[in-house]
């Protein structure tokens, strides 16, 4: 055993302290990502894998791509302003690499129809609204569909 | 003894006198500490922001079905809902069936008989410029990306549920498949492959817009230049980068 003398302990000490930085250093750089952005406290690399989250809705010019006549026709008509997929169900489920696999769904229901544009206290004064007071639609009876009378299209009263 | 008593006195008057003048100076000459506004001003090449028109919501649920399409959001969590406000004489009455998927069932007689005015309000994440959520997080796992996105790392992030608690909007949750905390990405998978989130594509009647503030062009920026907007929970200094127009007073 070395010779204790009035500094020993505080080599002992030295070393200790030596030894831990040396620890933490060393779990640092392995905890640490590689990516690691300390500007923004953040690891880089979790960008490129949000960005590659596949897209589901792909917007009506996804739609254009193959429904050109069609979308021509849409353009004339009342709800043009519309997403095609807010009805007809998201591309996702339609197309799959370019290619069709399955028809879209559309939802030909009253609730489709009334979900938008039944008389609700909260929707705008200006906004197209009915009841089943109007003068028209008192003799509907329960059950029946809005596509009947009223193209989907182009559902002008 | 007198007069170590006197000398600590005047020391201590000293001591006073000296503090004093540095904390003036430093009030007049020191660093900015008040809250600062840099909407429009950030130095990076995007600074993404998004608006939603509370005139313009008719309260149909597109956008929260095609936000739980888009980015598979489990039953009963939301990471975008819509608040139906109805103000009568009694006073407010707030509803979101199931986070408004299904739209909003019409309200009673009494009620529309009482009801001064409503509003259906949408909410979502604030993408906050100084988001507390970050602030909080222990593991470095939610950021906010140098284009104004606040994200979440699934890989770091060990669900311990603080950034739920600081987010003054709610606008978080831990999802119950993953076990981790979840919210609103504006869409950065749709935005970076040059799409528009899913909510404002399918939003039929004009209420939500999403754009960067550094295009002069975009429609966020023509509403941010009009100045007719607000946030939600100003005073939480959060700044938010969700505009909202028509916002009613009773929203919050």
């Amino acid at each position: 055993m070395a010779e204790l003398t009035s500094k020993s302990h505080l080599k002992r000490l030295g070393v200790l302290l030596v030894a831990g930085l040396i620890g933490f250093l060393v779990i640092k750089s392995m905890a640490k990502p590689s990516s690691w952005n300390d500007e923004g406290w953040f690891r880089e690399d979790v960008l490129g894998e949000l960005e590659r989250q596949p897209i589901v809705y792909g917007g009506n010019e996804s739609c254009r791509t193959c429904h050109k006549d069609a979308n021509k026709e849409l353009r004339k008509r009342r709800h043009r302003g519309l997403s095609c997929e807010s009805c007809h169900g998201a591309l996702a489920d339609h197309v799959k690499d370019d290619k069709k696999f399955a028809d879209a769904k559309v939802d030909k229901s009253r609730w489709q129809c009334e979900n938008c544009h039944m008389w609700r206290i909260n929707r705008p004064k200006r906004y197209p609204q009915f009841t089943l007071e109007v003068e028209k639609h008192k003799w509907i009876k329960e059950g029946k569909v809005c596509l009947k009378c009223h193209g989907a299209h182009d559902p002008t009263p | 003894m007198e007069k170590a008593a006197a000398n600590s006195r005047r020391e201590f008057l000293e001591h006073l006198l000296s503090g004093a003048a540095t904390a003036t100076v430093l009030m007049v000459f020191g660093p900015e500490v008040s809250a600062k506004h840099t909407y429009g001003h950030s130095k990076t090449k995007h600074e993404y922001a998004y608006v939603i028109d509370v005139k313009n919501c008719i309260g149909c649920g597109n956008c929260v079905r095609a936000c739980k399409r888009e980015n598979a959001v489990p039953a009963r969590v939301f990471r975008t809902w819509v608040e139906r406000y109805v103000v009568t004489h009694e006073g407010v009455y707030i509803d979101s069936p199931d986070g408004a998927l299904m739209g909003f069932e019409a309200v009673n007689a009494e009620f529309r008989a009482d009801a001064r005015r409503s509003h259906t309000v949408p909410k979502m994440c604030n993408h906050c410029g100084n988001p507390p959520c970050v602030q909080v997080c222990p593991v470095g796992a939610t950021f906010r990306t140098p284009g104004g996105f606040v994200l979440v790392d699934p890989e770091h992030c060990i669900g311990c549920g603080y950034c739920v608690q600081a987010c003054p909007y709610g606008a978080r949750f831990i999802n119950p498949d993953k076990k981790i905390a979840d919210k609103c990405t504006w869409c950065y998978h749709r935005v970076k492959n040059g799409k528009l989130p899913a909510c404002v594509i399918v939003c039929p009647y004009k209420a939500r817009f999403f754009g960067d503030l550094k295009d002069p062009e975009s429609t966020v920026t023509k509403f941010f230049d009009k100045d007719k907007w607000m946030v939600l929970r100003p005073e939480m200094n959060t700044e938010p980068y969700c505009f909202y127009l028509g916002l009613p007073r009773e929203v919050k």
